[in-house]
């Protein structure tokens, strides 16, 4: 079974933010709920690197222990899913994750933080709705990891930073370009999700 | 425990003690003619991580804490909440419980050794009882909701199943958060209002030295309030305050601080709310089952003279000479 | 509660009702978007939202059962050209597809593309036409506002006559659209008719193609990938254009190329760069000349190349001489070691490529600086092969394409300029008497004189009608997709504003034309629909055309260009003879049509060749082209040897199945295979008095000077040498006139039968000279040296000029700028006004360097980009980059409010400060997309009600200053002077 990853090559990434964009207009995310965000390192100076960032799908994931309700679990694929009938928005997974991923639609606490909500990997919810029904659509998101598609952030990348497919591919990908350029910061993320790095 | 929870465990105790910055060390190299070479001088994770403890940059939209793109320490976290805080918290708190099990198998309940006398000693007034009970039922539905945001997932998820449990736990957070502010007013009310009996006396001494009222043959003496009870009082304030500060910084979520408060708030919540509720079973153990006499003082406000005189004997002698003495039995009847 | 993530605009409500909820950022949608005035905003459009209207829906998935349909657009947010697919629903636009098959992004997009649906979706659109009535929008029907407004452009004809109106058109436009643009202005009787090329790249046009024949992109964004030394000076595509990133990354990587940025700001783009080179702003020049300094010095420079294909280098050798580095170092502050590195990698790692966009074209030495590139590139002998070329980025979807189809004061469609030789080409394309297209202008002089720029609209209104070389003042702005704020110098723009007579803004948003000034009458709104809204080709920076579907119908009661052009045609009284050989069916005009009309005239450009069949064709084949070469196999039955796209010039008829021209001016490719030579536009000799010394003696020589290429000429040319353009004389000459067609020469004949042997390459009708031309491998327009002397030009050899407003006022002396002149119909007092702020120690009161540039997440004046809400929520305050130093002398922090004040009409700005050491010390820069806040005042409450961006900000124009490139009327707006203090 093929184990789904991210892995943004910061040596491509400009800070463009079309993985950002792609990953609202597809799952038509709020305006306030970030599920995708672009950071920038050492800004303005030479050695600046952006990265792309959004959930892991960790190896162990956090959150997923974390959760109170346990409502947070991976997929046969490493696809880390939630279900937001279960959810209490306790706000611990942003606690334990390492890639502020979970999101919330509320600040405050009176009443609630809402229903997490977090990169889904294009795949649908955790939830109970039919995959790719519109009650699916309404509460997670995007379905195109049922189509047979990865997630857009990954697709619509503008210098092809944002990779996203089966760990030991997008892996190989890295490595043969660090190999050919002679350069490479890192596969950023990667030790902290899935207790590997990518050697060179 | 495998290697690298241990390796975790070692991480989330430094870290505990590292203030944290982000100003990440640049390394810039040069070409040939001295112009920056931004490729060759490129930050790199692993150096940036080696050297912080998290990597922190620079985004434009207004979520600061989106600014954080990486803090290992959030798996820290995850082993303090999923293995320290559950052992913890197991230990601690069955092993309070099976104390005071053995504590009333050994001693048994603690009897009024005179007996009761029929006159009744006026203890705590109306204020004081409802401060009292306001602070302790916030903290029983506060520990049990508490408790099941940390171990409802062990204990009762299996048992109702996921949907129930989530109804539940959803009912618990709002209770949690709500009653959050009846708590800290009892509290306050509480060191209002008992302050002035609680400053340790030259009395207290003595009380130690003859084992506190739990050596049959001795008599410890103490104001209106023992040491025992003093300490309580302290420590409930102690705990009270940093469960507090801490629970209104969960409730308020990086309204104050960043992820790296954030998660040192909960743990300060957690770990203090497991030693509170140690401390106050041992509270709710002398208040009811292990000693006689002792639930009427909070129960109805009144104590039997003799118990009042056995364990408060300083403070039964002061009423008595205020004038506050116990009226006839006849007068009022006890119940 | 469960919180749907789902922000459909079909459920408007649903926008609206997570206002109720507070949001997951500290300062996220609550505060922004009650700043915002979104709530009310967005309640009140649902509540005004009239019946009738259709209202803008999407979000996916399809109702069940609902067959999803792809259609291929073409991303409008930069000139990249990327793909976009559309999935359509029952009419709705419900999501995007990465387009993998498209060799010029490979599926990529940046963030504007990846949210191009919501241009379409957004609810902050323009819904229906609208008029300020008293200080009030009032709706009315688009009958009624094409009446009213025709009347009024009617009557002020009338009055002051036809060069009174100005139709200000758009680089968003469609190619189809912007030759209709032209051509409206043509038969409304103006040549005052421009667009946003004015602000970007007049000055790469003009000075390019004065250098060697043509003034676009030579190579593409593709052919970098064979770059060994990629040199950025005056340009940040990592976030203009971010897409080609894919391609010059690529190429850095593979290549292990050089990539070397010079630039003032530590850019995106420097941030990937092998190389950084911190430079002042307006000193391309000096710099360029400190290259070729070592690059002459050392021998470096490509001896061969320069002799066969390059006039004038010994007359450029003395000039450089002047820039040793010790004087290269004072005016630009460059080590010398760093400029020898540059140059000597650019000279002896080649190929090399020079990529520029406006770091090179906005000043008032805009034409010169691109002219001193195309020296560098010229004297390495770097242009016309696969990996080298002056790769010009531009910056919309159609710049290109809008610049070509003549939206330009200067010319008619495809640089046929404005003489009476281009007008008859014209009429006779148009089948129109040439008479009568006199008729409607004012005299044959204003209608062979260039028109007023854009940048100077304001000017042409306020002054003095003596001092505007015309009937009159301009009273009436048609504007059609064009922003007020990318224009410099916007204090006087508002006081434009105020005194025109009419104002019309036909565009998807309302823009900041409509809210700055306090106008309360003669303000008319109208809805235009999108580039995603109809059918049409766009021509991208690297010249290949694009055929765009429409997606979806215009929404709301927006309505296409083409459309909207035809009701005024007719209100004017000339439709027929205007769309006499274009389709209109019910008021809706053929796109094809329009194209085929460009492809009958497009002979001198090579837009003769790309039918919208041909096109269409391309679009469904997009797989078949190579990444690199960008050719189709040979053996495609659809597009076989095609280059995609066809990238001009494409020659001859369809027909002839030229394949475009992928690099210009490649030798080592045959004509027919997409090769060529150097244009021999600018004669076949130049006559030079040159002062000489024979036999001790002082005597004047007159020299002939050859322009013909020598030695130099494309594969399979039988001509092996220099030739002229050809005409049927030229033909006649060769004897190869015997190959045309007897219907091309009768064709020829009927084009000038008094003098047929005159009729060329470029106005014959039937392309049989070009037909013939190219079977023998020569190249059209001839094959000729290029150019470093522009003899025509205000500086021959571009000359190192101080900006008007320079930190340098000791070099002012040394190096002024060109005394004043008239230019375009209205004066040009840079001279002037560079002396006066010497004088008066300006530099001093502003010591800070004021630039501005672009942001990944907004395009041109931002009003779309401000209003998509995926977009705008990156970007949602206006901000100046200012240095650390700088803010700690000034006691600014990061995050704080400033006040910025720039030295002319007392103007000043309120924004947000961003500290930080992308810019150095002395310089400030702001993004230039911002509007409506005008000096501190939030104007909001003007736009029309709902159609207020969600974004709002000052616009950095309000504090830049006077100063235009003499040769094309370009502004200044990269080098200015400001203050900042402490708001």
């Amino acid at each position: 079974m093929a184990r789904m990853k991210f892995l943004c090559d910061a040596d491509r990434c400009i800070d463009c933010n079309a993985c950002v964009t792609a990953c609202k207009n597809e799952n038509e995310v709020p305006w306030g709920i970030n599920r995708r965000r672009v950071v920038t390192i050492n800004d303005g100076k030479p050695g600046e690197r952006s990265v792309s960032m959004a959930c892991m799908h960790c190896t162990d994931a956090p959150c997923a222990a974390v959760c109170p309700v346990e409502c947070i679990y991976p997929t046969e694929d490493g696809v880390v899913l939630h279900s937001k009938d279960l959810c209490i928005g306790c706000g611990y997974c942003f606690y334990a994750c390492p890639f502020g991923a979970p999101q919330y639609p509320k600040v405050g606490n009176f009443g609630s933080r809402g229903k997490m909500d977090k990169c889904t990997y294009c795949a649908g919810g955790g939830g109970q709705e039919e995959a790719g029904s519109a009650a699916e659509f309404e509460k997670y998101g995007s379905n195109r990891f049922g189509e047979g598609k990865l997630p857009l952030c990954a697709e619509m990348c503008s210098t092809k930073s944002l990779l996203a497919g089966d760990g030991e591919i997008i892996a190989q990908i890295y490595k043969e370009r660090v190999l050919k350029r002679g350069y490479g910061s890192g596969a950023w993320g990667w030790l902290t999700a899935y207790h590997e790095t990518i050697s060179v | 425990m495998t290697v690298s929870r241990y390796f975790h465990a070692v991480l989330f105790a430094a870290s505990l003690a590292l203030a944290i910055c982000s100003a990440p060390a640049l390394a810039q190299k040069l070409g040939p003619d001295g112009a920056p070479n931004p490729t060759a001088s490129s930050v790199q994770e692993q150096q940036l991580l080696n050297e912080l403890s998290r990597i922190e940059g620079r985004i434009d939209i207004p979520d600061r804490k989106a600014a954080v793109l990486i803090q290992p320490a959030g798996r820290m976290w995850d082993y303090f909440h999923e293995v320290l805080l559950h052992w913890g918290a197991a230990i601690v708190i069955l092993g309070t419980l099976l104390l005071l099990g053995v504590a009333y198998i050994a001693l048994g309940r603690l009897p009024i050794k005179e007996g009761r006398s029929g006159l009744k000693l006026a203890r705590f007034k109306a204020i004081e009882r409802f401060s009292h009970w306001l602070t302790a039922t916030s903290f029983v539905l506060l520990g049990l909701t508490g408790l099941n945001i940390t171990f409802g997932k062990i204990l009762l998820l299996p048992v109702v199943g996921p949907e129930a449990f989530t109804a539940v736990s959803e009912v618990s957070k709002y209770i949690h958060n709500f009653v959050s502010f009846a708590f800290v007013v009892g509290l306050v009310l509480i060191a209002v209002i008992f302050v002035k009996d609680n400053f340790f006396q030259r009395v207290d001494i003595e009380w130690v030295k003859q084992g506190g009222g739990f050596i049959a043959s001795k008599h410890a003496p103490a104001g209106r309030f023992n040491l025992g009870e003093k300490l309580v009082f302290w420590l409930s304030l102690g705990a009270g305050l940093a469960i507090s500060v801490s629970g209104f910084l969960l409730l308020f979520p990086f309204s104050v601080t960043d992820i790296f408060g954030m998660q040192i708030a909960q743990v300060v919540h957690s770990a203090v709310a497991v030693l509170f509720i140690a401390l106050i079973l041992g509270h709710i153990y002398i208040g009811t089952l292990g000693m006689e006499g002792a639930f009427e003082a909070m129960g109805t406000g009144e104590v039997d003279l003799n118990w009042a005189k056995e364990h408060h004997d300083r403070w039964a002698e002061e009423q008595i000479a205020k004038g506050n003495g116990p009226k006839s039995p006849l007068a009022t009847p006890a119940e | 509660m469960l919180v749907k993530k789902s922000d459909h605009a079909h459920s408007l409500g649903t926008f609206a009702a997570d206002l109720s909820s507070l949001p997951s950022g500290e300062m996220g949608r609550r505060t922004f978007l009650k700043r915002a005035g979104v709530a009310a905003g967005a309640l009140s459009a649902v509540g005004t939202l009239p019946l009738g209207v259709r209202r803008a829906e999407g979000g996916p998935p399809p109702a069940p059962g609902a067959t999803v349909e792809t259609r291929k657009n073409v991303c409008t947010h930069c000139s990249v050209g990327c793909s976009v697919i559309a999935k359509v629903s029952s009419g709705v636009w419900i999501g995007q597809e990465p387009v993998y098959d498209s060799p010029i992004n490979r599926g990529s997009h940046c963030c504007k593309g990846a949210a191009v649906r919501d241009d379409v979706l957004s609810q902050r659109r323009l819904r229906y036409p609208v008029k300020l009535v008293d200080g009030k929008w009032v709706r009315l029907s688009w009958d009624q506002a094409v009446e009213e407004i025709g009347d009024k452009l009617l009557a002020i004809r009338e009055k002051s006559g036809p060069d009174s109106v100005y139709w200000l058109g758009s680089a968003k436009f469609t190619n189809e659209a912007a030759y209709l643009n032209r051509k409206l202005a043509a038969f409304w009787g103006t040549n005052n008719s421009d667009h946003q090329a004015r602000i970007c790249h007049s000055t790469t046009v003009t000075g390019v193609a004065n250098t060697w024949g043509y003034g676009a992109m030579t190579n593409s964004y593709n052919d970098i990938r064979n770059s060994k030394t990629i040199l950025v000076m005056g340009g940040n595509p990592a976030e203009a254009h971010p897409v080609s990133l894919q391609h010059i990354l690529e190429g850095k990587e593979l290549n292990r190329a050089n990539m070397i940025v010079v630039d003032p700001r530590m850019t995106r783009t420097a941030a990937h760069a092998t190389e950084y080179v911190r430079v002042r702003p307006g000193t391309h020049i000096a710099t360029i000349y400190g290259m070729l300094w070592h690059i002459f010095q050392n021998g470096w420079e490509d001896k061969e190349f320069l002799s066969q294909r390059v006039y004038g280098v010994d007359d450029v050798r003395k000039e450089v001489a002047k820039w040793t580095p010790s004087e290269v170092e004072r005016v630009t502050g460059l080590p010398e070691a760093q400029v020898r590195h540059v140059a000597e990698t650019f000279a002896m790692q080649k190929p090399s490529t020079l990529i520029w966009a406006m770091g090179q074209t906005q000043f008032s030495t805009g034409t010169a600086n691109v002219r001193a590139s195309c020296l560098l590139l010229l004297a390495t002998g770097n242009v016309g092969y696969a990996g080298a070329g002056a790769n010009i980025f531009r910056g919309h979807t159609n710049v290109q394409g809008a610049t070509d189809l003549g939206l330009d004061v200067t010319t008619l469609p495809l640089y046929y300029g404005l003489a009476e030789e281009a007008w008859r080409h014209w009429c006779r394309v148009w089948e129109v008497d040439y008479e009568w297209m006199k008729s409607r202008f004012p005299s044959k002089t204003l209608m062979e004189a260039p028109g007023i720029p854009s940048t100077r609209w304001f000017d042409a209104t306020l002054l003095p009608k003596d001092q505007v070389s015309q009937p009159d003042t301009l009273q009436a702005m048609f504007v059609m997709g064009h922003g007020v704020n990318t224009i410099t110098r916007m204090p006087e723009a508002v006081r434009g504003i105020e005194k025109l007579e009419l104002l019309v803004v036909c565009d998807p948003y309302p823009t900041a034309w409509s809210v700055l000034s306090e106008r309360k009458d003669g303000t008319y709104l109208l809805p235009a629909c999108t580039s995603f809204e109809m059918d049409g080709s766009r021509t991208a920076s690297n010249r290949s055309l694009q055929w765009g579907e429409k997606i979806v119908n215009p929404v709301f009661e927006s309505q296409n260009d083409y459309d909207t052009m035809y009701r005024f045609a007719v209100k004017f009284g000339f439709a027929d003879l205007m769309f006499k050989n274009i389709k209109v069916e019910n008021g809706k005009v053929s796109a094809e049509d329009i194209l085929r009309e460009i492809n009958r005239g497009g002979w001198s450009t090579g837009y003769c060749g790309q039918s919208p069949e041909r096109l269409k064709a391309h679009m469904r084949n997009q797989a078949k082209f190579d990444l690199v070469t960008m050719r189709a196999p040979i053996d495609d039955p659809e597009v076989g040897g095609d280059y995609y796209g066809l990238p001009w010039p494409c020659w001859g008829t369809p027909e002839l199945k030229h394949p475009g021209t992928p690099i210009l001016y490649n030798t080592n490719l045959a004509v027919k295979d997409g090769g060529g030579t150097f244009r021999a536009r600018f004669g076949v000799e130049r006559v030079v008095k040159r002062k000489a010394t024979v036999n001790g003696q002082e005597v004047e020589t007159e020299d002939h000077d050859n322009l013909l290429a020598e030695g130099s000429y494309s594969a399979g040319s039988e001509i092996q040498d220099g030739y002229p353009e050809f005409t049927l004389g030229v033909l006649k000459k060769l004897g190869w006139d015997k190959d045309l067609t007897p219907d091309e020469l009768a064709v020829i004949q009927r084009v000038n039968p008094a003098k047929p042997d005159t009729v060329s390459w470029s106005t014959d009708l039937s392309g049989g000279i070009q037909r013939v031309a190219i079977a023998h491998g020569c190249s059209p327009y001839g094959n000729g040296k290029a150019r470093m002397i522009a003899w025509n030009l205000p500086d021959p050899i571009p000359v190192h000029r101080e900006p008007i407003y320079t930190p340098r006022p000791d070099l002012v002396s040394s190096y002024p700028t060109l005394p004043d002149a008239r230019q375009f119909r209205v004066p040009n007092v840079g001279f002037s006004v560079q002396k006066a702020a010497v004088d008066n120690g300006i530099s001093k009161q502003f010591p800070l360097i004021l630039s501005s540039g672009r942001l990944v997440e907004y395009e041109g004046g931002g009003e779309e980009t401000r209003s998509n809400k995926w977009l705008a929520e990156l970007k949602q305050e206006m901000y100046v980059e200012i240095n650390v130093a700088d803010a700690g002398e000034r006691g600014i922090k990061d995050g704080s409010w400033v006040w910025v004040f720039g030295p002319e009409s007392q103007s000043k700005a309120r924004m947000k400060a961003l500290v930080t050491e992308r810019v150095g010390k002395g310089l400030a820069w702001m993004p230039y997309h911002f509007a409506g806040w005008y000096e501190g005042d939030d104007r909001r409450s003007h736009y029309p009600k709902g159609a207020d961006p969600f974004v709002l900000g000052e616009s950095v124009n309000t504090l830049t200053t006077y100063g235009y490139d003499p040769a094309t009327g370009m502004q200044e707006p990269k080098a200015t002077l400001c203050q900042i203090q402490v708001a």
